[in-house]
């Protein structure tokens, strides 16, 4: 779809400010109740779901410009999804972070884009990595000791993708090898695609990269079909959701699992058994891409329908994608497994959790933005009494180990593999 | 008075509604406050609005101040005397009719005269009451009282801050006339509204102006309004009032928050026992007798049923407020020592008999009243026993009334000092009493939200702000300044 | 037009740079469509006019000096915060939008019971932080996504809750309000540094200045901060939610019942209504749902119940012939919650509800009893979270046939309303095929009952401009009706005498020749006087109601 195909919805929206804040029944206090960050940081309208709408159809009639502020403004997003998510709380019919990241799209198709993110895609197109100074030549080096099979060369159908933050971090890979560990100790048989390993390009549809998404997307589809994966497997949230929702869109029928909820399965069977005990008390960061945003791609062809004169519906019904579906469980259960460990909810959580401010590129891209609102996660964190945060993203973990809190104050930030590991 | 302008009155009102007597005129000049007035010039006595409105455009082309009064003598807040010379008084209480009642909307509409017996008696025909203020004057004009907002016993049903009265007629100071309310915005007559099933019933407006706020607690210095309509509640099938002892008051402080946030009961106020004394006392000996009898301090609360399962409601709170006092270390009780539930319930709702009755103990009495909230009372309280004592006033005839209001965000706090007026020490005793005192209760937080005489100066001295507001309101609806000329220091 | 460097930098230097601009399509994203949120004019689809600056102030004294800046350069202003409404949006091209949404604090006396909010707090923060302390907050119709001060001081604040809460009027204390003009008013005992807790007087209350039985929507200066009024919360400190979006419940125990209460008849409703009028026993009361429409409710009421559902499952649902009868019964309903303080305070209220039911031939509607569909609407009702769904059905709505009076009178006409809706449905397409009767409020607009205020909902689309042209039609035929029943005041084409329909301000003479036809036009010249005393330089746009006295034929 085009800019222009999203008209309807642009005018249909019905600016209830379900966009910018948590939903409303689940408010539970004034400091904790917006969820935006744009236009948390920002203020102006115009950093709203609704008047991202707004401005598209100014631009679209030609009155509003892509200059410098307008096309800020439309970088400044982190794809979070939450607007989506918020909207859909009260409205069957609008796709709103699908309109967010189109505008973005269309701002790149017309040469805008924003300092920060040439680098990224300069790197994206000659090192098949999304972070810039990282060369393709070490993306495997993190896996070397782990006996993990290269699926080009050996028989497997369980592919390990860890994403570009876990393979070159190296504060990250240390998580990553823990989760190979931590997997293959229970019988898992794990492969990697070795030198067709590559970005999943995830975070370049995010960005409104179109293009380099789809190039991307096409060639690992191929090697993942070329290499008979049956199950990827990935720590990382943003590959998560771009295989289980943009790959699946492009044709790709391959199941797709977190390690969160592949561990849960594991703990449940009793083939991972915690023992240790962890005396913590832990607060859980919903990553966005792994909880409202993963849900699976449900394929649909259809057109809209009028009924009752004016009804607005679908034919046959689309799949809404509000979010429930998302992945919320199977950490929880993780974290419940671990003894000692005692989880304290955030106010903002599940399909309606606050953004660590990476997504969108935005780290890159708009690195104050990005960091207050790691900085309004870290405040909510603390403000639980918790020992530490947990979560299951790494770009979520990078982006809340360097921030501070409204009183400059940290938070112990862990990967959920990481307190696992300790149980055991 | 000038022939001119007595030939111009009687055009307007009718000889025998206009009186220049200088006997009767004098009974205008000063009341039971004290503060000091002038004698009037006339007095008229308009029968209908029609004339009202004449009067006022009169009084504009004549520059004559106008003192409107609706309620009989002796009155006691200053508001009524006039502070300028060549005053007319318009003395409304013989606009007394009671316009009309309708109980599926439980309105009624009234004309100044009105007083509480007289309205009591017709609603109670139809299965209804008025909320009413602590034992008004028999001849209190309900119209005033309600547009002085004196405060109500039930603070619940305050929903607005202006209940009871809802609608009114008014005639600015500039001579025009509305209706206020929603009545504003329908046909300027009643009989048409009625035809459209329109019972004057919401208050505010008539749009984005609240015309009623332009007359409310404004000691006429703003028009004269010459029908009301007020909200009543259904008359009880059961009612009854317990009595709530306390040693001090700060001792009732976490009972009324409690009550007050169940939403329970109907009535609820505090006294000591020098101001219910003087409630119940019909002697000044009886009074002195109670003020040994009864507990230091008192909450009052009723309860009562009428048309929903009154029985159930009425045993269900009385067992659920008794549990309040319980936890709150506090006894509930049907009676206490020289007084039961009963007959404060009684002396509270009924009209006072031909004597005021807080004039029952030394004949005259001075109040000073103020909004504040209930946990700031007990400083206030201390403050008074200090000046008193100060002033070589006897503290323990310092009554003390604490009525919740606006449903519980605020009280209005009552001090009443009796004095014997005929004792001219004691005058200039508790004159001066009453200017420190007053200007004390300022300094400590006191909202002088009713500012009768002082406490207009000390008030809006404190309030430069609004003292430019009013006057702005004044410029636009009495541009002359003849309405009241000089009350609210609006010279 | 824009503004010249030297205005802009002053209104820069007010503010900071950061929350100040002019770019085009920043501005863009502060006009106001009337089909696209809240215009109750119209409908159109048209765009208000471009701002020339949009300005983020902090603080009253930051607007005063804003106000300062537009004073003396003769630029108009208005304010909003969360801008659902047209009213919020500017009306002239020499015009700067405010945007309130930096002032949102929220502070809280417990034992007095009230709570001193700036605009962009909005319903849901102010209860969210009221219930912590085991208080509530009465929040009106437009729901809780919406700034309580805005409603309270500018708009109108009927609610559910409004029957034993009041109406957000009524519930006003102290309020500092920087004038048109730049004076800061400081109401009741505010403006003595007494405290928040009274907002009338001294003498004569200032707030009637600036608010009647509706506030003047910004046209009279900026409310920045107000205390409010709070209620006691017999429930829980944090709303308890579960469930899956959108279908949150409620489970708040014992002493909540939430009932959709059914009648046999307009008149059995009217007296039930008058019955609670009468007994304190409703905490909130609503006839909420209905807005889905008569032939719809019950079938909506499923689909935002199931988190699958959508609107495309109406077909089936309304196939179903045990839903159909419970839709049918809903017919004359509305919903009401109650709440104990104590366990014989709940007994009293639940056989109370019963023997109003049994006075009047009701009945509880047996699929709302249901948990599921009992906790859905405890919650919806408390919170006012769901107010977006106005727009579900095709993403826009008006409410028209605006019943505001006593609850008599609303039944008087509520079938000849809902026949000529129907007629609409049936003959032309563009409104939404609800089944005309389609009437949802307040069981009391005000506190204690006796004044109502309903809307009839109308649903269309607004990306079809057929629909959009078609229902203003629709609505402009409304108006017959409304006035042969005299409602009011002013709840047909409600703000239609305040903008044009291209969002523009009238002019005093196009104002003066309404409202000299008024059946009391000095109530609209008072109205004037108090904007020249107040406003001199007429900044804030035509929503408050002018005339020119001169007008006035003296008799």
């Amino acid at each position: 779809m085009a800019l222009i195909d999203y008209r309807p919805m642009m005018e249909r929206c019905s600016t209830c400010a379900g966009c910018k804040f948590i939903p409303f029944e689940k408010i539970t206090s004034l400091r904790f109740a917006e969820n935006c960050p744009s236009i948390g940081y920002y203020d102006f309208m115009t950093y709203s779901a609704r008047g991202r709408f707004q401005l598209s159809q100014s631009l679209l009639d030609g009155r509003a410009v892509l200059d410098d502020t307008i096309t800020e403004a439309i970088h400044s997003c982190t794809s979070c999804g939450y607007c989506d998510t918020g909207c859909k709380i009260t409205r069957y019919n609008l796709e709103v972070l699908e309109h967010n990241i189109e505008q973005k799209a269309y701002a790149v198709e017309n040469g805008k884009m924003l300092e920060g993110q040439k680098p990224v895609m300069e790197n994206l197109a000659k090192e098949n990595s999304m972070i810039p100074g990282t060369k393709k030549a070490n993306r495997m080096d993190w896996a070397k000791d782990l006996n993990m099979k290269d699926l080009f060369k050996e028989k497997g159908e369980v592919a390990f993708f860890a994403g570009c933050k876990y393979s070159y971090d190296p504060k990250l890979q240390k998580v990553a090898q823990s989760a190979v560990k931590l997997l293959q100790g229970a019988g898992v048989d794990l492969g990697t695609l070795g030198a067709a390993d590559n970005c999943c390009t995830g975070r370049a549809h995010q960005m409104g990269f179109f293009k380099e998404f789809e190039k991307g997307a096409t060639t690992n589809l191929k090697a993942f079909q070329a290499a008979g994966v049956k199950t990827i497997i990935t720590p990382c949230s943003d590959c998560y959701h771009a295989f289980k929702r943009q790959y699946a869109k492009l044709g790709m029928d391959i199941e797709v699992l977190h390690v969160v909820e592949y561990v849960d399965r594991l703990i449940q069977e009793g083939k991972i058994k915690l023992t240790k005990s962890v005396p913590m008390t832990v607060t859980y960061h919903d990553p966005c891409h792994l909880g409202r945003l993963g849900e699976a791609y449900v394929p649909w062809e259809g057109r809209e329908k009028k009924i009752y004169n004016q009804i607005h519906t679908w034919e046959p019904k689309r799949p809404r994608y509000n979010g429930i579906y998302g992945i919320y469980d199977a950490p929880r259960n993780i974290l419940k497994a671990i003894p000692g460990v005692n989880l304290v909810e955030m106010e903002r959580i599940r399909e309606y959790s606050w953004c660590c401010g990476a997504g969108g590129g935005c780290s890159e891209s708009n690195p104050e933005f990005s960091a207050w609102t790691a900085g309004e996660r870290v405040t909510e964190a603390n403000a639980t009494g918790a020992d530490a945060m947990v979560t299951a993203c790494p770009w979520c973990k990078d982006n809340f180990v360097n921030a501070v809190d409204e009183d400059g104050k940290k938070i112990e930030v862990l990967d959920i593999i990481e307190l696992v590991q300790q149980a055991m | 008075m000038l022939e001119s302008m007595k030939s111009e009155l009687t055009k307007i009102v009718g000889e025998q509604n206009l009186s220049n007597d200088q006997e009767i005129l004098s009974t205008y000049a000063t009341d039971g406050s004290l503060e000091k007035g002038m004698t009037p010039i006339a007095v008229v006595k308009p029968e209908n609005a029609a004339q009202v409105q004449a009067l006022i455009k009169w009084a504009n082309e004549s520059k004559t101040p106008l003192v409107p009064v609706s309620s009989g003598a002796p009155h006691f807040k200053g508001g009524t005397v006039p502070s300028v010379p060549e005053s007319v008084i318009i003395d409304l209480s013989g606009m007394n009719k009671i316009i009309n009642i309708n109980r599926q909307q439980r309105m009624a509409i009234i004309e100044p005269g009105v007083t509480y017996g007289q309205l009591q008696e017709a609603l109670a025909k139809e299965g209804m009451t008025l909320s009413t203020s602590l034992r008004p004057r028999a001849n209190k004009s309900v119209l005033t009282s309600v547009l002085e907002v004196e405060p109500r016993l039930n603070c619940l049903h305050q929903f607005n801050y202006t209940e009871p009265i809802r609608c009114t007629e008014t005639t600015f100071g500039d001579g025009n006339q509305i209706y206020t309310g929603e009545a504003g915005n329908g046909a300027k007559d009643l009989e048409t509204q009625w035809d459209q099933e329109k019972w004057q019933v919401h208050s505010n407006g008539p749009q984005m102006v609240d015309m009623l706020r332009m007359v409310l607690q404004a000691q006429g210095t703003m028009g004269i309004v010459t029908w009301a309509s007020l909200k009543c509640e259904l008359l009880p099938t059961i009612k009854k009032m317990y009595l709530v002892p306390a040693k001090k008051s700060v001792d009732l402080e976490a009972f009324t928050y409690k009550v007050i946030w169940s939403r329970f009961g109907d009535k609820l106020f505090t006294m000591n026992r020098a101001y219910l004394a003087s409630l119940l006392g019909e002697t000044s000996e009886k009074i002195a007798e109670l003020k040994t009898e009864l507990p230091n301090w008192i909450a009052a609360v009723g309860i009562s049923g009428d048309i929903v399962l009154p029985e159930m409601k009425v045993s269900g709170q009385e067992q659920d407020i008794e549990d309040i006092a319980k936890q709150t270390g506090l006894q509930f009780l049907h009676a206490v020592n020289g007084a039961t539930g009963d007959e404060v319930l009684e002396k509270s709702i009924s009209p006072s008999g031909e004597n005021y009755w807080k004039q029952t103990y030394k004949g005259g009495f001075q109040d000073i009243f103020f909004i504040t909230t209930l946990d700031q009372t007990p400083k206030f309280i201390d403050a008074m026993y200090d000046l008193a004592i100060e002033a070589g006033y006897k503290a323990e005839d310092i009554g003390v009334y604490i009525q919740p209001q606006h449903m519980g965000t605020s009280v209005h706090l009552e001090f009443n000092l009796p004095y014997n007026p005929g004792d001219a020490k004691e005058v200039k005793k508790i004159k001066a009493l009453y200017e420190k005192a007053s200007k004390q209760m300022s300094k400590l937080g006191g909202y002088y939200a009713r500012p009768y005489g002082i406490w207009a100066g000390i008030q809006l001295n404190k309030d430069a702000q609004s003292y430019e507001i009013l006057k702005k309101m004044k410029d636009i609806f009495d541009p002359n300044n003849i309405m009241n000329t000089g009350k609210l220091t609006l010279k | 037009m824009a503004l010249s460097r030297e205005i802009y930098q002053a209104l820069e230097a007010i503010v900071g740079k950061r929350n100040i601009s002019e770019n085009i399509g920043v501005l863009e994203t502060y006009r106001n469509i009337p089909a696209q949120g809240s215009g109750h004019y119209g409908p159109s689809e048209h765009w208000t006019p471009l701002p020339q600056a949009v300005i983020l102030p902090k603080t009253a004294e930051e607007i005063k000096n804003i106000f300062g800046i537009c004073n003396k350069y003769g630029i108009e202003f208005k304010a909003s915060t969360t801008f659902w409404s047209a009213m919020g949006y500017i009306g002239g091209d020499n015009a700067i939008q405010m945007d309130l949404r930096r002032m949102k604090s929220v502070e809280i006396d417990v034992k007095n019971m009230c709570a001193v909010v700036e605009p962009f707090a909005i319903g849901a923060t102010v209860q969210a932080e009221a219930m912590k302390v085991g208080l509530n907050l009465n929040i009106p119709g437009v729901g809780c996504s919406a700034s309580t001060l805005a409603n309270f001081s500018s708009w109108i604040a009927f609610g559910p809750n409004s029957i034993s809460m009041g109406q957000g009027s009524e519930n006003i204390l102290g309020m500092e309000w920087v004038l048109p003009n730049g004076e800061v008013m400081r109401t009741g005992s505010l403006g003595s540094g007494d405290g928040w807790f009274c907002g009338e007087g001294p003498g004569p209350s200032q707030r009637g200045l600036v608010r009647g039985i509706f506030g003047n929507a910004g046209s009279t200066g900026v409310c920045t901060k107000m205390a409010v009024r709070l209620h006691p919360w017999p429930g829980p400190a944090k709303l308890p939610t579960y469930g899956d979006a959108p279908s949150y419940k409620t489970d708040l125990g014992d002493n909540f019942k939430c009932y959709t209460l059914c009648y046999p008849s307009w008149e059995a409703w009217a007296r039930s209504i008058q019955y609670f009028y009468e007994c304190d026993v409703v905490y909130s009361g609503h006839r909420q749902f209905n807005m889905f429409g008569r032939d719809l409710k019950a079938f909506m009421l499923k689909i935002i119940t199931n988190p699958d559902g959508q609107l495309a499952d109406l077909e089936t649902l309304v196939q179903d012939p045990e839903l159909q009868k419970q839709n049918a019964s809903m017919k004359f309903d509305y919903q009401i919650i109650i709440a104990g303080y104590t366990k014989r305070d709940m007994e009293y209220k639940e056989k109370a509800v019963d023997y109003i039911l049994e006075q009047t031939g009701g009945w509880k509607n047996e699929m709302m009893l249901e948990k599921d569909m009992h906790d859905y609407a405890l919650l919806y009702l408390t919170r006012m979270g769901h107010k977006n769904l106005n727009f579900v059905m095709c993403g826009a709505y008006e409410g028209t046939f605006g019943l505001s009076g006593n609850v008599w009178k609303a039944i008087q006409v509520a079938e000849e309303a809902a026949a000529r809706k129907k007629y609409w449905e049936q003959n032309y397409t563009h409104i939404a095929a609800t089944g005309g009767e389609s009437a949802m409020g307040s069981l009391s607009g005000i506190g204690g009952g006796g004044a109502t205020g309903w809307e009839f909902f109308v649903n269309f689309d607004a990306y079809d401009k057929e629909s959009i042209r078609g229902t203003s039609k629709f609505i402009d035929g409304n108006q017959e009706i409304h006035n042969k029943y005299a409602f009011g005041p002013d709840f047909c084409r409600w703000n239609s005498d305040v903008r044009h329909m291209n969002g523009y301000n009238y002019t005093q003479e196009e104002h003066d020749s309404m409202f000299v036809k008024a059946p009391q036009p000095w109530v609209y010249a008072y109205q004037y006087k108090i904007r020249e005393a107040v406003n001199p330089n007429n900044l804030c746009g035509t929503y408050l109601r002018t005339l020119n006295p001169d007008k006035i034929e003296t008799k």
